[in-house]
């Protein structure tokens, strides 16, 4: 017998798994809040109890939400991540001038969580990756072989920026990070401008999608719209 | 949130192409003893795996085995999708895979035991039918493990 979570209600109401607790936490949150053991068992004694029930399928709404995130306002960043010049950047040079500068933050995190990290996925190290990076990007060119190199690496370097940004002092509310990330930095600008030759691919444009969200995508684009032509 | 009213609509029509038809006939097994006597395994949906299994690859049905004595902090996640945060995750494996709160239900009395191997599956690229033979091996492994129920996380 099964019981579980479900994040999109929508989706488990058509497949009709046997038991779900539906909760309103977001993406990436199945149990609502890090670090909170109180709230977590709470949560999970609800999908528990839904094992005592005698008939299904069985979709509760669990009752409690998680604290209001609120992603669209990010405070000013301890760091600053000056933009890339458009005019022909020399991409690998700020990529691990940035990853540098952002070492030692990412040490004291280290340190801060006993040595955990997710960075690992690739056998590269996050500032060889970014110069390698870097380095496709001077080049005006899609990289057609290494794609697995290229999704470990550019998860490594994601999660390195993360924990990094998450260990500066009151920088950001967690939920925060990934937007500063991609609209507040120079790798997150590299990503988009790699994910943008991607997507005009022929055979290539399932790969934007694995590189950088659809939200980010967005508002990189809403951004560029409000830009006057001639700074573009 | 991930309330769809909530979400701008091109998240929100993305998701909702997500629906699927029921996978088969309803399925359903009634409780056979207090939940206090159960034993119980995790899966997790989010492509979790330790740093020296193979990282999931973009459309990928296979499944990491994660044993019950390791060290859930050594966790990490290869998941394809990009659109979810993973701050939280960074923060707190247990919000993910809730491996210490079962642990601590266990030591309480609440639960009965925990399995020997709990499963990571990622969970994005495929329709669900392409997942059906690593189902199938990792139910044939719940079964040798005298697994009574299985706790399910997506992310």
């Amino acid at each position: 017998m099964t019981t579980g979570i479900s994040l999109v209600r929508e989706n488990t109401a058509s497949m009709q798994p046997p038991r779900a607790l539906w909760v309103s936490f977001p993406l990436g949150r199945p149990l609502g809040k890090p670090r909170d053991s109180a709230f977590q068992h709470r949560v999970i004694k609800a999908a528990l109890d839904l094992l005592n029930r005698s008939n299904g399928p069985l979709l509760e709404d669990y009752p409690e939400d998680a604290p209001e995130i609120e992603i669209e306002d990010t405070p000013a960043c301890p760091v600053t991540f000056s933009k890339p010049n458009s005019n022909a950047p020399r991409w690998e040079g700020i990529l691990s001038a940035e990853v540098t500068a952002l070492m030692p933050w990412h040490d004291l995190g280290r340190r801060q969580k006993k040595g955990r990290t997710l960075v690992g996925l690739s056998e590269f190290s996050v500032k060889e990756n970014a110069v390698k990076l870097g380095q496709i990007l001077n080049h005006q060119e899609v990289p057609e072989v290494e794609l697995q190199w290229l999704k470990a690496a550019i998860e490594d370097i994601k999660v390195f920026y993360l924990e990094a940004m998450m260990a500066q002092p009151s920088a950001y509310q967690l939920s925060q990070i990934d937007q500063a990330f991609w609209s507040e930095t120079q790798m997150g600008a590299a990503i988009l401008a790699l994910h943008d030759r991607f997507a005009k691919h022929e055979q290539l444009s399932g790969f934007a999608r694995i590189i950088a969200p659809r939200t980010a995508v967005l508002n990189a684009k809403k951004s560029r719209d409000k830009l006057p032509k001639d700074t573009q | 949130m991930v309330r769809l009213t909530d979400l701008p609509k091109s998240e929100r029509e993305h998701l909702v192409s997500k629906n699927q038809p029921p996978l088969g006939p309803p399925a359903w097994v009634h409780l056979s003893k207090p939940i206090s006597d159960l034993r119980i395994a995790l899966i997790t949906t989010a492509g979790l795996h330790f740093r020296d299994d193979p990282a999931f690859e973009f459309s990928d049905a296979t499944f990491r085995p994660i044993s019950g004595d390791e060290d859930a902090n050594n966790l990490i996640m290869s998941h394809s999708s990009v659109n979810f945060d993973k701050s939280g995750f960074a923060e707190d494996v247990n919000l993910v895979f809730p491996i210490d709160r079962f642990r601590e239900l266990q030591a309480a009395g609440e639960i009965g035991t925990l399995a020997d191997t709990h499963y990571s599956f990622m969970g994005a690229g495929l329709q669900p039918e392409f997942y059906e033979a690593s189902a199938v091996q990792v139910a044939g492994m719940l079964k040798k493990d005298q697994v009574d129920a299985v706790f399910l996380t997506p992310v």
